[in-house]
């Protein structure tokens, strides 16, 4: 095989996801009557910004070497806590801050605690007590699911105030404030992958974990922060989440860590962690939504998501592992 | 600057009931090549481990440029200056080869108070170093996985080369290597001493050791079983000290 074939297919390879976007969004665009229209579009990135929010922290720690299944979870705590305080009916007590704009910091930053600390417990005892992080995050995606039927009583809060509503409700260029939200992480989270060396320690780590150790970097450090960052941005996710369904019910959520990780795989991360990047995994996030938006505009039961859905996962590991074949023979 | 840079006393390391070093001792200078041979299992890479900062040892102390040292992780002796090539190669596969080389020490330059990866600073770097050495390697962007297993071991030495410190150990550095890349490494080393720089090899290839090395320490069950000059040895002596078969030359007393 000559040097630029190799090139041209390990460019395919790296860049599949933006590919098969292209694709079904011309196939839907031909098929489905509707679809092509700018509004469908913006849509598409609507709905697809609390998804993309969670996958980045997903996607952190497998490029890290590691998982994170309590997302899901965390988002779902975080919304629920900023549901309780801000709303004003339900199970929310109103909390009222003046001036008003207070509470859309105050709130920000009760979602972000919520999923760091929650994150930093991840993080500790996959690092000092050396567990799986499967495990851990398993028994964590449990437990905090938990934790929110406890504090919420089964009970949902609604009304959530109108200053941190506003995100929703104001556009800018089409899309609401929380789709920028979405995509202004995504910028940087990418940046910070790509241009800092946490972000390329992070990807060495995935990659060869001894060797980092031996080259002096400091790895438990390291794989701390990326967990505490994972529950961080759950946190975002689930503020963004509030403010969605300007509320927040005990099973808000349910189901979106497995898009979340089939967003991240489709991306392109591999579970085996040390390769993938996050632009990616936004591709992989607007394919989802794009399938998602078909299927509510060729008017299947909404039922079929799940299903569509389970098959995409599977289809995503599969076309993982037919990637590492491809690349041994590029290799 | 008489004192040895790094003096051993007495290192042992059990693992449970297992004692892969029963009290090693010897030293060495500034600017000193040291081959350390021993059979299979003989504990050379331990006592490599535990100088790296890998391992801790069970009982025993070390002088580094004469203070008590002991390196609790591979950060701190490096921090050191001491330097290691492992046995099993330590690079990250997945990422390119200017990655590998700066790993845990990039350049990085701030935009905004934030360090950012310097990638043309460090990519110049890597091409003088390994030009200066003689290596090829067609793309310095390529991912290491990519690599022959030759040019993989090639980026390690060149990666010690370059950054230099005080001491270096060598962790079997030639397993992977053709005729003419290990002499190209073997004069690596002795341009390394000449700068000054204390260097450790483990090695399995006796002609490799008397090539190189200005003194041979033989490591055998845990314990010096031979530590002589190279001049004042030969092949067949050091083969016999490995066996068992004598022990003249046997450790300093002590």
């Amino acid at each position: 095989m000559n040097p630029r074939t190799r090139h041209a297919l390990e460019f395919i390879l790296d860049n599949l996801v933006w590919f098969m976007l292209i694709f079904v969004l011309l196939v839907f665009s031909a098929v489905i009557p509707n679809y092509l229209q700018l509004g469908i579009f913006a849509n598409i990135i609507e709905a697809s910004s609390v998804l993309g929010v969670m996958s980045i922290g997903l996607a952190l720690v497998i490029i890290a070497g590691h998982m994170d299944l309590s997302v899901e979870s965390v988002a779902a705590l975080s919304a629920m806590a900023v549901g309780i305080l801000f709303c004003s009916s339900g199970i929310g007590i109103g909390v009222q801050l003046h001036p008003e704009w207070l509470m859309v910091p105050a709130s920000l930053l009760l979602a972000l605690a919520v999923g760091g600390i929650i994150g930093a417990l991840n993080g500790f005892l996959v690092v000092k007590v050396r567990m799986s992080a499967f495990i851990i995050t398993l028994a964590s995606y449990i437990w905090v699911r938990g934790l929110v039927l406890v504090i919420s009583g089964g009970r949902s809060a609604q009304d959530l105030a109108p200053a941190i509503r506003w995100f929703a409700i104001q556009r800018l260029a089409g899309l609401p404030l929380t789709a920028w939200i979405a995509i202004a992480c995504f910028v940087v989270f990418s940046l910070i992958m790509a241009k800092t060396p946490f972000g390329r320690h992070l990807v060495m780590i995935g990659g060869n974990e001894t060797a980092t150790f031996r080259a002096g970097i400091r790895v438990n450090r390291n794989l701390v922060i990326a967990f505490v960052l994972a529950g961080a941005i759950a946190g975002l996710a689930g503020w963004l989440l509030a403010i969605r369904t300007s509320g927040a019910t005990a099973n808000l959520g349910v189901g979106l860590l497995f898009n979340a990780f089939a967003a991240v795989v489709i991306g392109g991360v591999s579970l085996k962690g040390g390769v993938g990047t996050l632009p990616g995994v936004y591709a992989g996030v607007l394919l989802l939504s794009a399938i998602n938006t078909a299927i509510n505009l060729m008017g299947l039961p909404a039922n079929f998501t799940q299903v569509i859905h389970g098959l995409l996962v599977l289809a995503a590991v599969l076309l993982d592992a037919f990637k590492q074949t491809i690349r041994q023979r590029l290799a | 600057m008489t004192e040895p840079l790094l003096v051993l006393d007495n290192i042992a390391k059990n693992y449970g009931a297992i004692e892969a070093l029963k009290g090693v001792s010897f030293s060495i200078d500034r600017g000193e090549v040291v081959a350390l041979l021993g059979d299979n299992g003989a504990g050379k890479s331990t006592l490599v481990n535990i100088i790296a900062g890998g391992l801790e040892p069970t009982s025993g102390r070390m002088l580094f440029e004469g203070k008590e040292f002991l390196a609790k992780t591979p950060a701190e002796a490096k921090a050191a200056g001491i330097e290691t090539v492992y046995q099993d190669l330590s690079l990250c596969t997945n990422v390119d080869v200017v990655a590998n080389f700066f790993m845990g020490r990039e350049i990085t330059r701030k935009v905004l108070g934030v360090p950012v990866l310097d990638e043309r600073a460090m990519e110049q770097v890597v091409e003088r170093a390994l030009a200066s050495a003689g290596t090829r390697i067609p793309s310095l962007r390529t991912n290491v996985e990519h690599l022959s297993g030759g040019q993989r071991q090639a980026i390690e030495l060149n990666r010690f080369v370059h950054w230099g410190g005080k001491l270096v150990l060598l962790d079997e550095p030639f397993a992977a290597l053709g005729v003419e890349q290990t002499r190209r490494g073997l004069d690596m080393i002795r341009q390394v001493a000449s700068q000054g720089i204390g260097v450790i090899v483990i090695t399995h290839i006796m002609q490799q050791a008397f090539q190189v090395a200005d003194r041979i320490v033989v490591i055998r069950q845990g314990v010096v079983a031979g530590d002589i000059a190279r001049s004042k040895t030969s092949p067949d002596a050091v083969v016999k000290m490995i066996t068992g078969e004598t022990l003249v030359g046997a450790g300093p007393a002590g």
